[in-house]
């Protein structure tokens, strides 16, 4: 039983379609719709450890911002000005450009309307996309496809979804089927080469006849995905006007992001998550260990950009973390764990060059529990938004079940 | 007697097996689901399934004349079995069983403290061996600087980009010996060449000096490598070819071969080592469960490896003398002996926490500083959510913030040394402390000690541990009639491990036949399952901790304090299938180094030419009785063989392409390269079935 048979012979009209597995309806669907469609794409950036936003993007015109960090704090003439009021990091000059050129938009105090201080908790509430219920089995991503699915059946392909990485984030669980890939160029069985290896084609026997449903499943994705992936010769793979990234974990995940959109795999949207933003202890200034990750950040982001080339009037990236961190320096030159944080939106439609957002301040009486950066919009709003304008998402009460989302929330951002 | 009559007739059952319900052929009985409860041999391998990291070759029977009782009781009695031959393994990894953490790091320098030794700001060993270490890290780091210094020097002229990612490839020092060729001065058009060029230089002129050194016996090897100057040594080393470092490490003696590994990279020696006797230990270690249970207390008071350099040498302390010892103890003790580490500390940020009005928090203010000096929360924080009474076990914000003041001091002597656990009084928050309600009067550290006893105790707390538990031995949901009755055993017996675990063993819902293969088995168990069933011995684990690695689940590198999942959805996916498949194949071909395994029974002695008769069919219920004791569904089982591509037997009717079933019970005759190969790609394909990802 080989796919390519069936594909490449027309053979799928001659059987039909109802005597095939779900996985090689899918593949043959996604083949004949692909060329003819290019629709919007979706990137999400999770910053994993709760990033301190305050310091991101900094309010350099709130006096208690330097009297509450005496020794963190980032002084208004070291700041990237935005807008008067709010300046970028020094070390995100990468995203200054992109602000200026109108393709960045700040959205602060932004977050989830949960309390939950837990990073296992909050993650998998931002991430299942009902802060504050935890038994929501699948993510607000996976729903979204859901969503557009039932508008577009032609649309299936084995990338609609996929994870930069080795794990599956629970923000893509869920009923559309998503992969995790680590490394794209490794992603074969008994070898690359552009045949399967016949270990290959055994494994994929092996699976496609297995009682066990549930690594069948498995088996059925990840041998569809093998194939099509194949087809892209993925080791040849350069870097569109030049572009090098950071020899980092985060730069490599963001040029394989770069790749896979480029690549014409029916790729709707993409994960990729960046940790080390946990920064209890000598959290640094303008310089230090999260100016070093936010190097690597904006870096990374910015060659990704650049990567896409005319791809990028079609992308959109949103960047998230699990909360931000608190208002005052703790007793070792570090934050704990907060509540509002900074969200980044960049892409080809996005209206940007602006801070958007409701601004709480940071006065004592204004902070969330007398500690943390209040939350103004919740992060949904800005998802919601998106998923509405790009992805064709419109029924946002499947994906964000219970928040009752309208478009008088959103904030005009694309 | 009547022990011996067990295994008689366990032998017969065995030999008749593949006949009537194995064979592929005839009338084979269809895949039965198993009964509502485990019964008889399938008790056995449930158990060895559930409780140790994999069946070893004839453990079964092994369990089975034994008594499955009597056997749990044993593994519930580490101290009691015979570890001899892991031992006898272990006996690698000399300096990680036997030092302190601070005699580790003085042995096994990273760099920072190679640096500080530079400048008179650390101390050096006296020992001549142990000196030179440090000697010869120390011409690695000068080679790195004058190469970082001059790379500087040729990009400042050039156009800025160029080969600033290559590796460096450092120019000898000015200190340098005057006979190394000095390619410094090249033309900046040549640069790259260059830099392949000084590799060849280094080579040649080394070549020699390496191929005496590996003429030499292990003995005067290393008597000639101490000899060298720390500058050629460390150069020598550089010119030299995997292989030939490998065979520099042949036949020494295991503190040889740690000396050696240290002249090379001396952090790394403690890496290396900690990695590999985990692995050795999963794979070899009689006492299973034990091992099972310090693999989930590793997870459950998870500490990230690369935390800070230092944090590898306090893994070893943390390991090997806070959980190992304590694996199936009491659990109020090994929480004391968590909060007691300077791991803990460390990783959780207690060691820097400072109470706002602390002795030493007023002393700062008095002297003018800018103090920055405060709480910290982290480890306040974790040890109620993730270590004892989990996130809904009733605290709020206030509480951890409580908590954070009441263990302030908690921290470690001296930590870039390697010091051990340290009360500072100077840094206590003063004052009365409430958490959930319970009043802590001011006693330093004995407030901390209280709370811990509190927390240990907590009904919230048998309920997450109990729970957490059955997730990893009975299903991904167990039961909450199971949780609550191990959940009453923890507080009955005051946390006793071993009474929850009993609890569990002999309870219905352990045994329930939706139990059977229900669990996925993470990265960790799924490599190291294959190895145990295959009978491997390996001799370097290094391959399995890389493949462990790639399938997501790096040994010690959980980033985050929750550790890694337990349950089935966090390693069902893609990549990681991709990744056990290849790596079942590597296995059963022998290409993953250090295991090798021949799965054919074709002689050693057999004349290599003339053909042996096989009968595909009998040659995968050979293979998959001694990998799969519950045996593959009919199904997956007729897919491995279809998937031979064996020549069609003589009188097969059904042409070359597509032979069915039936014509694997036919004799066929191969040469005995193919037999072995189709031997390999069995043992392969059943390693990376569905069938036995689960457990």
């Amino acid at each position: 039983m080989n796919r390519r048979f069936f594909l490449s012979n027309g053979a799928l009209s001659l059987v039909g379609t109802a005597m095939l597995p779900n996985f090689l309806v899918r593949a043959a669907m996604a083949g004949a719709s692909n060329a003819t469609s290019k629709g919007n794409r979706l990137v999400v950036v999770f910053q994993r450890g709760a990033v301190d936003g305050l310091n991101v993007v900094v309010p350099f015109r709130e006096k208690n911002y330097y009297a509450m960090r005496p020794t963190l704090g980032i002084g208004a003439e070291k700041v990237l000005d935005l807008d008067g009021s709010f300046g970028l990091h020094p070390a995100l000059a990468p995203f200054h450009e992109l602000y200026a050129q109108g393709h960045l938009a700040v959205i602060h105090a932004a977050g989830s309307p949960n309390a939950s201080r837990s990073h296992f908790d909050a993650q998998d509430y931002m991430e299942n996309g009902t802060p504050g219920n935890s038994l929501q089995p699948d993510g607000w991503l996976n729903r979204a496809l859901q969503v557009e699915g039932a508008l577009t059946p032609t649309q299936e392909s084995p990338f609609r979804a996929v994870a930069v990485g080795n794990q599956l984030p629970k923000t893509l669980v869920g009923a559309v089927p998503a992969l995790a890939i680590e490394d794209l160029n490794s992603f074969s069985v008994g070898g690359p080469g552009a045949k399967a290896s016949s270990a290959s084609n055994a494994f994929e026997n092996i699976y496609a006849a297995s009682g066990d449903q549930i690594l069948r499943k498995a088996g059925d994705e990840t041998f569809d995905a093998i194939q099509r992936m194949r087809e892209t010769n993925p080791g040849n793979y350069t870097p569109a006007n030049g572009v090098e990234y950071p020899k980092s974990a985060f730069g490599h995940n963001m040029m394989q992001a770069a790749q896979l959109i480029k690549s014409n795999l029916g790729v709707e949207t993409v994960f990729t998550d960046v940790q080390g933003w946990d920064t209890h202890f000598n959290q640094g200034g303008e310089t230090g260990q999260l100016a070093s990750r936010l190097t690597d950040f904006g870096a990374s982001i910015a060659a990704f950009w650049r990567d896409l080339g005319d791809e990028a009037a079609n992308v959109t990236l949103v960047t998230m973390s699990e909360f931000g961190r608190t208002a005052r320096q703790n007793g070792t030159g570090g934050t704990d764990h907060g509540h509002g944080n900074v969200m980044f939106v960049l892409g080809g439609q996005v209206k940007g060059g602006r801070v958007y957002g409701k601004w709480p301040g940071l006065e004592h009486e204004q902070l969330y529990q007398q500690r943390d950066l209040a939350v103004t919009t919740d992060y949904r709003a800005v998802l919601g938004e998106l998923l509405t304008k790009t992805m064709r998402s419109t029924d946002l009460e499947k994906v964000f079940p219970g928040a009752g989302l309208n478009r008088n929330q959103f904030l005009n951002l694309v | 007697m009547q022990r011996k009559i067990l295994s008689g007739v366990l032998c017969c059952l065995i030999a008749v097996f593949p006949q009537s319900g194995w064979s592929v052929s005839g009338d084979r009985k269809p895949y039965q689901p198993p009964p509502k409860q485990l019964a008889g041999a399938q008790r056995i391998e449930f158990a060895l399934e559930r409780l140790t990291f994999g069946p070893r070759p004839g453990e079964l029977q092994a369990v089975k004349e034994m008594g499955l009782d009597q056997w749990f009781e044993h593994q519930l009695h580490p101290e009691q079995l015979d570890e001899s031959a892991l031992n006898a393994r272990l006996a690698d990894f000399p300096s990680i069983a036997n030092l302190s953490v601070a005699d580790l790091m003085l042995r096994f320098p990273d760099q920072q403290r190679v640096r500080q030794a530079m400048n008179s700001k650390a101390p050096m060993p006296e020992n001549v061996v142990e000196r030179k270490v440090y000697e010869v890290q120390a011409a690695i780091i000068r080679d790195q600087e004058a190469a970082k210094s001059e790379e500087k020097k040729q990009t400042e002229n050039a156009s800025p980009a160029m080969g600033m990612l290559e590796t460096p490839e450092p120019p000898p020092t000015a200190n340098s010996p005057a006979d190394i060729p000095n390619n410094g001065q090249a033309p900046l058009a040549t640069q790259q060449f260059d830099k392949k060029e000084q590799k060849v230089d280094l080579r040649a002129r080394y070549e020699a000096a390496i191929l005496r050194v590996l003429g030499l016996q292990p003995e005067q090897r290393v008597k000639a490598l101490l000899a060298m100057s720390p500058e050629d040594l460390s150069r020598m080393e550089r010119a030299m070819r995997p292989q030939e470092k490998q065979a520099l490490l042949a036949g020494l003696s295991p503190d040889q071969h740690e000396v050696l590994l240290a002249l090379d990279n001396s952090h790394e020696v403690v890496v290396r080592e900690l990695v590999g006797q985990r692995i050795i230990r999963d794979i070899d270690s009689n006492a299973q469960l034990n091992q099972v249970m310090v693999d989930f207390w590793l997870n459950h008071f998870n500490i990230f490896i690369n935390k800070n350099p230092n944090m590898p040498y306090y893994l070893v302390g943390f390991e090997r003398d806070v959980i190992r010892p304590r694996a199936l103890g009491n659990f109020e003790d090994l929480l004391e002996a968590t909060a007691h580490s300077p791991a803990m500390m460390l990783y959780l940020d207690n060691a820097s926490s400072i109470g706002p009005h602390s002795e030493a928090a007023e002393a700062q203010k008095r002297q003018g500083k800018n103090s920055d000096a405060g709480l910290n929360e982290n480890y306040a924080r974790e040890l109620m959510e993730l270590h004892t009474v989990g996130v809904n076990g009733g605290y709020t914000q206030a509480d951890v913030t409580e908590v954070a003041r009441i263990l302030t001091g908690w921290g470690v002597d001296r930590p870039g040394q390697g010091g051990d656990f340290r009360y500072f009084e100077r840094r206590h928050e003063p004052g009365t402390k409430t958490v959930m309600g319970e009043k802590y009067k001011e006693s330093g550290e004995d407030e901390g000690r209280a709370l811990l006893h509190f927390l240990a105790t907590r009904p919230a707390t048998a309920q997450f541990i109990s729970r957490k538990l059955a997730v990893r031995f009975v299903s991904d949901d167990p039961p909450q009639a199971l949780v609550d009755r191990m959940a009453q055993s923890f507080l009955a017996s005051n946390g006793d491990i071993k009474t929850v675990l009993r609890t569990m063993f002999h309870s219905p819902e352990f045994w329930s036949a939706e139990n059977y293969r229900a669990k996925l088995k993470t990265p960790e168990e799924f490599v190291i399952s294959a190895v145990r069933v295959s009978g491997l011995e390996p001799q370097n684990p290094q391959p399995l901790v890389n493949a462990i690695r790639n399938m997501g689940m790096p040994l010690y590198g959980a980033v985050p304090p929750t550790g890694y999942s337990w349950k089935s959805d966090a390693w069902l996916n893609t990549g990681d299938l991709v990744y056990r498949m290849n790596f079942a194949l590597s296995l059963a071909q022998n290409r993953e180094n250090g295991c090798t395994r021949n799965w054919s029974i074709v002689p050693d002695a057999w004349n290599g030419e003339s053909p042996v008769s096989i009968v595909p069919a009998e040659e995968e219920t050979r293979i998959e009785y001694a990998l799969m004791n519950g045996g593959l569904n009919a199904t997956t089982r007729n897919a491995i063989l279809s998937q031979l591509h064996l020549p069609p037997p003589p009188n097969s009717t059904t042409g070359a392409t597509a032979p069915d079933a039936d014509a694997y019970s036919q004799v066929v005759k191969l040469p005995p390269n193919q037999v072995e190969a189709a031997d390999e790609m069995l043992a392969g394909y059943i390693l990376g079935s569905p069938e036995f990802q689960r457990r």
